[in-house]
Parts: C-alpha cells; structure tokens; sequence
C-alpha cells in the first residue's frame, strides 16, 4: 500500500488537544491524516455525511492531551465511551492487523480500554494496568532520552536501530506505569519475554536513571509498551513533537538531521506498507 | 440607613424591583450604591437620576446593575483613557489590523496574529487557583472571538516574598506561598488541559505584593487573515447565539470587585465574584467555534468577560451600529431561581456571544451539538441603537446605548507630592572580590532558576514552540530571553514572544522606569533574532483616585511611549488594572509587557546557553553608572535614584547589530543583560551550557567594579561569536561592542587588573537552580 492511499484516524473528544501535531506528522510523510470526532464513529448527533467507519482507515491514533478532562482517572472517560460502543470495531482493527497508536493521554486510554498491554487476548475487560501519578505529584514538561529495548515486534520502530538513544520530550502528570504489586515482578518478565517492551527512560550514557531522566518514577523506567503482536503501542513521550530537528529543546546546538520522533512514523508506515 | 423605601417591586413571578432615586437623599444614594454591589460614585447615580428623570420612569434593578458594570473602571477605563490617548495609541496604526477584544497585527501576506493581555488581581487573591484559571480561560476568548486559534500563553507574576513572616501578615490576607502554588496550579490545570502551550512569563517577588498579588495573563493566537472577524453585528436580523457554558450565580460583580481596593473582608465578601472555570468545556469551544468561523458562518462574536452579557450584547451591537434584543429566560442557567439581573451581569466562565445570519443558525448549532457545548439563540439585532431586555414575557430592561455605554471619563488630579521623603543616595561598599556576591544574586528569588515553575506548565503542546523558555545543554538549564514559536505549517517565519517588567524600576522613577520596560522587551526579543514588531501591556497601579497613583500612572505610560513611538512598536491592545491596594498600600507601579517580535527564519535562531570552548565573549552597548532599583543595590540595601535611561539611538544600533549577527551566523549564543547586570547573565550563559569563561571587564568602561558587575544599565546584550565568525557582526557607530573574553574551562572567571570573581560554574548553578525548590519545601 502506497502513502497517499493510507488513511489515518486521529480519534478525539473534548479535551484531546494534540490531535494537529499528530495529524500534522502524518500528513508531512505524505498519508492521509483525518480528524475525527468519536461521535462520527458512533453515529451519535451527526449528520449523514459527517459518519465514519472505523474498518476504512489503516491507522488508529489516539492523541495526547486531556481527554473529558482526565477526571476520574487519566484517560478512563475516553476509554469507556469508546468502549461502550466500539469494541467489536476496535477488536476487529487489530486482529487484522492494522496498527494502533496512543501517544500520551492515547496510552492512558489504551491501557484504560484493555488493549495494553493486553496480556492474554486482544482487549483485556478490565485494566491489567495503571498510568499513575508522577512520583513528584506534578506535571513534568521536559526533555527525556528513551533508549529502544525493543527486539523488533513492534510494528512502530523498525527504522529505530537497536539501542538508539531518542531525544522524544515528555509533558504529563500521570505517566508511571504500574501493576498489581503482588503480580508486578511476573508481568514484566513476561512483557520482556513477550518482547512488548518498546522504550525506556535512560540518562545521557544510556544507563536507566532516576528523577528527572525518568519524570515520573514508571516501573523499570518502561516510557512504552505494545501488545504481544507489535501493532497496538503506546507511549508517555510525545514523538510527534520532535518530528523536526527545529523543535528538540537543545537542536540550537546540534541543529542537522531530522527530529528524533519521525522515526516512528515512519516506521508504521513502512509496516503498513509491507502488511496491508 | 434603611434603603426600603427606595425598592418597590414589581408585581410579576419573579424578582424584579424598580428603583425610586427620586428624591432620594445623597446618603441614600451612597448606601445603594454599596449595597447593590455596583460600586457608582454619587456624581454617577445622579447622572442616572436625571437620565430616568426626562425618561420619566425609574429604572429597574436590572438597568440600575447594568449601569453600574458598564461605568466601572474595569470597563470603561475612565481614569486612564486621557492618558492612554496622549501616549500610547496611534503608534504605527497601519500595521495594525484591528483593535479589539485582542489587537491583530499583519503576520505575513496571509496570515494575522492576535495578542492581548491583562490582569486577574483581585479574583486570585481571594481564591488563587480559580482566579488564576479563569484569568487564562478569560484572555483566550479575547483572541479566540478575533477568530484565532490560540497558540501560546504567557504569565507574568508578582508576589510577596515567600518566606514571608506569618505573624507580619495583616488580616484577611493570604501567605505569599499559599498564593503563589494556588496560582501556579491555576494556571498549569487550566492552560494545560486547554492545549495552549505556556511559553513565557516571570515571577517578581517584593514585600509591595503581600497584601495585593498580581496575576497578568497573556495570549497570542494566529489566523489566516479571511478568517478574521470583528467584534460587531452585520446587521438588524441578526440572531445571537450564546454558546459554551451556563450561566449561575458564580461571577457576580467581578468588574466592581476589581474597581476597588482590596479589605479584610474582601474574603467574605467577594468570594462570589470569582467565577468557576471549566478547561474541558472551553476546549470544545474552541474547536466548534473555529470550526463554525472557518465554515463562513459567523458575522461576528465578542467573548462574555467581565460585566457578562450586560457588557457583550450592548457593545458588539453598538459596533455593528445597532442595538438588540435578548429574551433572558432563554440563556441556559446552572440553577434555576436566578433574578433577570443576575443572569445579565454573572460573569460565569466559557461563554462566547456569536452574532449569525439567521439561514446559518442550524448549521452554527449543529457544528455546537458535536462537541457536546450548548448553543442557544437568545436575542436578535435591532436597528434602532437600544437594547430591550424580556424576561418570561415581561420587559424588564429599555435603554439608549448611547447613554449605557457612555461612561464617565474623568481628568483626575495628579501630582508627583509622594515624592516627600526624598531617600539618600547610598552606594554599597567596594570590596576586593565579588564570588560571594554573585552567588547571593544568583540565588536570590528574583533571579534564581525558575524551572519549578515553568516545568509544571506544557510549553510544547501544539509542537510549534521552536526556542524553548528554558535553555541548555541537556540536563542543563538557565533562562531565555524569548519564546520562538513557528505558527505556519509551511513557512520558516517565526513569531517570538517574550515578558518584561521593572517594577522596581518603575517604583524610584516611573518615566524612566516605563522607558526601560520597552527596552528589556526589545532587548529579549534581540537576543532570539527578533525585530519587536507589537506589544500588548497590563498597567496594575495603585488607587487612581489618589493622585500620586495617578501620577506614578501618566509618568510610566509617558515613558513607555516615549520609546515604543520611536521604535514604532505599536500596542494594538492593553489593559489597565487600578486599585490594586490593601490597607497596608499600594503595590509597586507594575506594567507587565507581552511583546512580540518577527523571526524571518527560525533555523538561524539563538538560545542563551554557550555553546563552544574558544569561542569569543563580546559584550554589546554602552555601561553607565546608573545602579538606581538594581537587583545588587536591593541586595546590599543601597539607593540611588538614578535608574537606568534609555537611549533611543543606542537601543536601535543595538538591536541592529545583534539581529544582524544571529541572522548571519556570526552569533550563536546571546543573552539580555538585566537583573543581576553583567556578571548575572554570564553566569546563566554559562550554567545553561554547562561551561566556563574568563572575561576581563576592564576593557569596559573606566567605572567601579561593582558597576561593572552589576549595573543594569539598558540596551545591552552578552554575545558568544562563533570562531572565524567574528567579522560578519555588523557595525554601527551608535553603539559599541567589545570583546571582553573567551568561552571555555569549568569556572567563570572575571578579571579587571585583578580577579573579581572566580567560581566553578557547579557551584553557580547549584545556588541559581536551588532556592526556589528550597522556597516552596
């Protein structure tokens, strides 16, 4: 499948708010981006012409942002609207094997829906999984390194070389991955074992790092996950942001390449390309 | 003093009284105005009284409320037009676009920005993290009713010292630390959840501000320029449509609250007037009105701020030359019970009046019920220059807007008397070296990194914010001097947008004080490759019916004016903030600046952090002994009331030259020297880039040391020139640049015949990056 013939869905609801700069990355690489409103998908207060079907797009991306707020708990809001009348549809896009991604509030909201990380099944009916808040109680806007771990399921960053460290910055409150306690040390063997661990917060050298490297204390600095197949990923930093080189926060002192972020989305495009 | 008698109500199924000023005594007169909350002076209700008089009827509460909005200082800037007519407006008008709720200014062939900003005082005093929040929803709409998507957000603020003593606190008033994280989580939850990102700001902090905090809010928005709307009706046969939130009792008075000085009871009191902001009911709103906008389907919109609808419907037909009609028991209400009077003057948050065509109506409304955000007609356009107000039948409201919106304009008495106690020059001992010194500034709340701040707040969201509010090698940081955001999708050109503020300054001489807030704006705007290009500013003074407030006023507007006239920066925008008073005085005299400048390329950008070993340090401008309200005479507890002077010419060439030297490459690190003077900004150049430097000052100027060090004297910039690069900075005979030195070791090292200071940059960055981590525990 060529570029200009993917179709990508940038799902929002109030209080989503990186809906352009995701719809933006996707556009430059030449894809056709498309806001859309949950209700479209649903069917609720639209008019004909304004309905969409989740099956005709090749690429879900849920958008960072503050999704109803985040009251109750990061993303959960989205995820239940979502869940109440999309699951079939949700389901079916990724056993077909089309990709879904969740950058920031998007990852709160796929480990919310179940989808991540998924740990038997494609949805999980209850959360196996908790974004939590920040060790530091606050908001942390600021840069972080994420160092690829991932072995080559994810379907989001095969054109990131093994190891690579990433400049992709980071802006949430509630980005601390965790799980049940008792299971915690069990789950991520398995996350490891399954390969469904993507990135993770590193200092400069590469070495896994506390306060700030990690901004929010997650369990083993893990920044994002993916589903057992490769195609659902969601992650805490923000890739779309750093998708030029001009708006890394030191590019004034290495100002050549590309941003750090585009890799990503070039990576699903290449995994589109190749499966769709 | 029973004020019964002057009520009667009218007999219909709801509140409504009509006031009898008719033979009212003056002090009855007086005690209405108080117990109505309206605030009116007595000269203006008996213009009412002889208003009703001719009309021959008295006016109902909802008339008599609306009046007392309409006039008050918050609204009809009675006090400060006179000045702000002489000094500031007509700059430049023909890059000016529009003048409205926010001021647009030309962008490039197709697109316009829109910048405004303003205060929300009083409100964050009484409750910090609601005030503060709705200053942020408040500023948005202003830019947003211009038809412009939002795009950056900026918060200058103003507090007593953190550590403040709490048995020194006077009654009914809050700790300094209290405000401050109240404020700060006020503007993170609101401006966060919104997704316009918080790129630039400050944090003042001086004993002025126990009793009266200051909370300016900025906002710059861009649009293409088919997109722009007035603030105005089309014509008669126009419906408006109110959208976004309901309305409810939250908000009362918030215009006359914020027309008076704050009491001890202002806590009781007031509270009311704070309004409750909801993020999550505004964001949608700004997606379906930009939508709605886009699609062609608005004529015109105005924002609900303060005075509520009393304010919007009035003006945004007046402007359209014509008047309205509003049924009020349409407007969707929180509870029900509301008086008509209070549903027309509640200041309740996210609410937009849209002026449509009537064939459009079902369309604005559909685009509304997507996003889940109310959207009512509510009224309709008249010809004739009134408005009627109806209320379940009954009309409750018939005013001329002539008379409405023709509030007092006053010449107020103004004298510089204050100046009695005339204080003693005091210079600061000379000593042998300055390490101690440097690291006291560095640390001090004013000047220490503010990265607990600006950290908790998104200034990325959107992903256009090219420079950074913080600046540094990874891991590093110290502060910039501008934000660069690049708002075009295909284009390189940038828009930089930068705060600036000298109190103190301001407080020891108000015309040279305001002459150098343009300057420090200039300078910040240089320092990323910016030509300033509009300003926008927020003037909070004291109690402007005293008249050495009055004068510390005129004397600031005159010297800000004084510069941006010659720069031909115009302010197509502004606010003015009275009475910001408690019983223990005024605050410092605190003209807060949003500017903004024009970056051609933002690749050929700068930020402050050094950036290579062996590159030359060169400093630009001319170093006078003028140490009047400096970060080191406050320190050192001296005085002198010389502070800094601009000079025009010099500020020019200056700009010039560093404008000129980052656009050619020549410069590739730049800072504005201000608090702290010289050794200040080193000092965060070089913590930013994690790296030393040795200068040798006495190729300045012959002047003390300390001066040398520490004077904030105007218009000059600290340059790093990239090696080999050096010849490519232009000259100008106007100003001057030397070379002081070159970047490079672990320490800053700065020499004059002998070593004045000589500190391992860990250790200036330790103390810069500490104390307000330290402050608020």
């Amino acid at each position: 499948m060529k570029a200009s013939q993917v179709k990508v869905c940038v799902l929002r609801i109030e209080g989503t708010n990186c809906e352009e700069e995701s719809f933006a990355a996707f556009k430059r690489l030449g894809t056709r981006p498309e806001k859309v409103h949950l209700k479209q998908l649903t069917g609720t207060d639209v008019a004909h012409e304004e309905k969409r079907n989740l099956s005709d797009y090749q690429i879900l991306v849920l958008p960072g942002g503050f999704s109803a707020g985040d009251y109750v708990r990061a993303g959960a809001i989205f995820a239940a609207r979502m869940k109440s009348k999309l699951s079939k549809d949700l389901v079916g896009f990724v056993k077909s094997g089309k990709p879904i991604l969740g950058i920031c509030n998007g990852f709160q909201i796929l480990v919310e829906t179940g989808l991540l990380p998924a740990m038997s099944g494609v949805m999980s009916e209850v959360p196996e999984a908790v974004l939590g808040t920040n060790d530091s109680g606050r908001f942390e806007c600021r840069p972080t390194l994420l160092r690829k771990v991932n072995k080559g399921s994810c379907a989001f960053t095969s054109r990131i070389s093994p190891d690579k460290i990433s400049l992709i910055p980071s802006a949430h409150a509630e980005g601390k991955l965790m799980f049940p306690l008792e299971k915690a040390k069990k789950i991520v063997r398995e996350l490891e074992d399954n390969d469904q661990i993507v990135f993770k917060y590193v200092d400069p050298e590469g070495n896994l790092a506390g306060y700030p490297w990690c901004p929010n204390g997650s369990t083993d600095n893990i920044a994002g996950i993916c589903n057992r197949e490769g195609n659902v990923f969601g992650l805490m930093p923000h890739p779309e942001r750093v998708f030029f080189r001009f708006t890394h926060p030191d590019w004034t002192r290495s100002p050549d390449g590309p941003g750090d972020g585009k890799a990503v989305f070039e990576s699903v495009l290449e995994y589109v390309a190749k499966k769709l | 003093m029973s004020t019964d008698k002057l009520y009667t109500r009218r007999e219909v199924p709801f509140e409504l009284v009509e006031i009898n000023l008719e033979g009212a005594s003056d002090s009855e007169l007086v005690e209405l105005s108080r117990e109505s909350g309206t605030a009116l002076s007595l000269e203006e209700i008996k213009r009412i009284r002889d208003f009703f008089q001719q009309k021959g009827r008295p006016p109902t509460d909802v008339e008599f409320q609306s009046l007392g909005q309409a006039w008050s200082e918050h609204c009809c800037y009675k006090s400060s037009k006179i000045y702000l007519k002489q000094y500031v407006f007509g700059i430049n008008t023909r890059q000016v676009i529009d003048r409205g709720d926010a001021g647009v200014m030309e962008f490039d062939k197709d697109h316009a920005y829109a910048l405004r900003i303003e205060s929300h005082n009083h409100p964050s005093a009484v409750e910090p993290y609601g005030g503060a929040a709705t200053g942020i929803g408040g500023i948005i709409r202003d830019v947003l009713c211009m038809g412009a998507q939002p795009i950056a957000l900026v918060d200058p603020l103003f507090f007593g010292p953190l550590d403040y003593p709490f048995e020194k606190l006077p009654a009914g008033i809050k700790h300094p630390k209290y405000l401050f994280g109240g404020i700060v989580a006020g503007i993170r939850d609101y401006g966060n959840r919104v997704g316009i990102p918080t790129v630039s700001g400050g944090v003042w902090f001086d004993e002025s501000y126990v009793g009266n905090c200051l909370v300016n809010v900025g906002c710059v928005g861009i649009c293409e320029k088919k997109n722009l709307r007035k603030n105005a009706v089309r014509g008669p046969g126009d419906v408006l449509v109110l959208v976004g939130g309901r309305t409810g009792r939250d908000g009362i008075h918030g215009v006359t609250f914020a027309s008076a000085v704050l009491t001890k009871e202002s806590e009781t009191e007031s509270r009311g007037a704070v309004q409750l902001g909801d993020p999550i009911m505004k964001e949608p709103v700004i997606h379906a009105l930009l939508e709605a906008n886009e699609k062609g389907l608005v004529n015109g919109m105005k924002d609900l701020g303060g005075g509520g609808l009393s304010c919007v419907v009035g003006e945004i037909a007046l402007a359209g030359g014509c008047g309205a009609e509003v049924d009020l028991s349409k407007v969707p209400l929180k509870e029900e019970g509301l008086a008509p009077w209070e549903i027309w003057v509640s200041e309740s948050q996210e609410r937009m009046m849209l002026s449509v065509s009537p064939r459009n109506v079902d369309e604005v409304l559909h685009v509304f019920r997507l996003w889940d955000v109310p959207a009512t007609p509510v009224g309709k356009v008249i010809p004739e220059k009134s408005v009627r107000l109806f209320f379940q039948g009954e009309k409750v409201f018939d005013l001329e807007l002539e008379f409405l919106t023709a509030g007092p304009e006053y010449c107020r008495p103004c004298s510089a008397e204050r100046m009695d106690s005339r204080k003693k020059e005091k210079a600061p001992h000379a000593k042998a070296r300055y390490d101690k010194e440097l690291i006291k500034l560095l640390s001090s709340a004013n000047i220490c990194n503010k990265d607990w701040v600006i950290r908790q707040y998104d200034h990325e969201v959107r992903g256009n914010t090219v420079i950074k509010p913080l600046q540094g090698k990874l891991g590093h940081s110290s502060h910039g001097d501008a934000a660069v955001l690049k708002p075009v999708e295909d284009s390189f050109r940038g828009l930089a947008i930068t705060t600036a503020s000298n109190p103190f300054a301001v407080g020891i001489d108000p015309y040279k004080g305001g002459k150098t807030c343009v300057d420090e704006m200039c300078r910040n705007l240089a320092s990323v490759g910016a030509r300033p290009h509009s300003f926008t500013n927020c003037l909070n003074f004291g109690n402007p019916e005293k008249p050495d407030r009055l004068w510390l006023f005129r004397e600031a507007v005159r010297g800000m004016g004084e510069v941006a006239k010659a720069l031909n920066i115009p302010t197509p925008s502004g606010n003015v903030s009275f009475y910001n008073e408690a019983p223990s005085g005024a605050v410092l005299p605190t003209p807060s600046l949003l500017g903004c400048g024009i970056v051609r390329d933002i690749r050929k950008c700068v930020t402050s952090d050094l950036k290579r070993e062996g590159n030359t340090i060169a400093l630009v401008g001319a170093t006078r002994p003028e140490m009047g309200a400096s970060q080191y005479y406050r320190m050192t507890k001296s005085y002198s009331g010389r502070v800094p002077d601009v000079d025009i010419l010099a500020l020019k060439a200056g700009m010039e030259v560093v404008i000129g030297g980052i656009e050619r490459s020549a410069i590739v690190s730049c800072h504005d020297i201000s608090d702290g003077g010289l050794a200040v900004a080193l000092a965060e150049m070089c913590i930013g880039g994690d790296v030393g430097a040795e200068v040798d000052l006495s190729r300045m100027e012959k002047l003390r040391s300390d001066v040398r060090l520490f004077s904030e004297a105007n218009s000059r910039w600290l340059v790093e020139l990239k090696k080999g690069k050096e010849k490519q900075l232009p000259k100008d005979r106007k100003t001057k640049v030397v070379r002081l030195g070159t970047v490079g070791g672990d320490s800053l090292k700065m020499t004059a015949g002998k070593m004045l200071v000589n500190s391992d940059v860990d250790k200036l960055a330790r103390s810069f990056n500490s104390t307000l981590w330290r402050l608020v525990g």
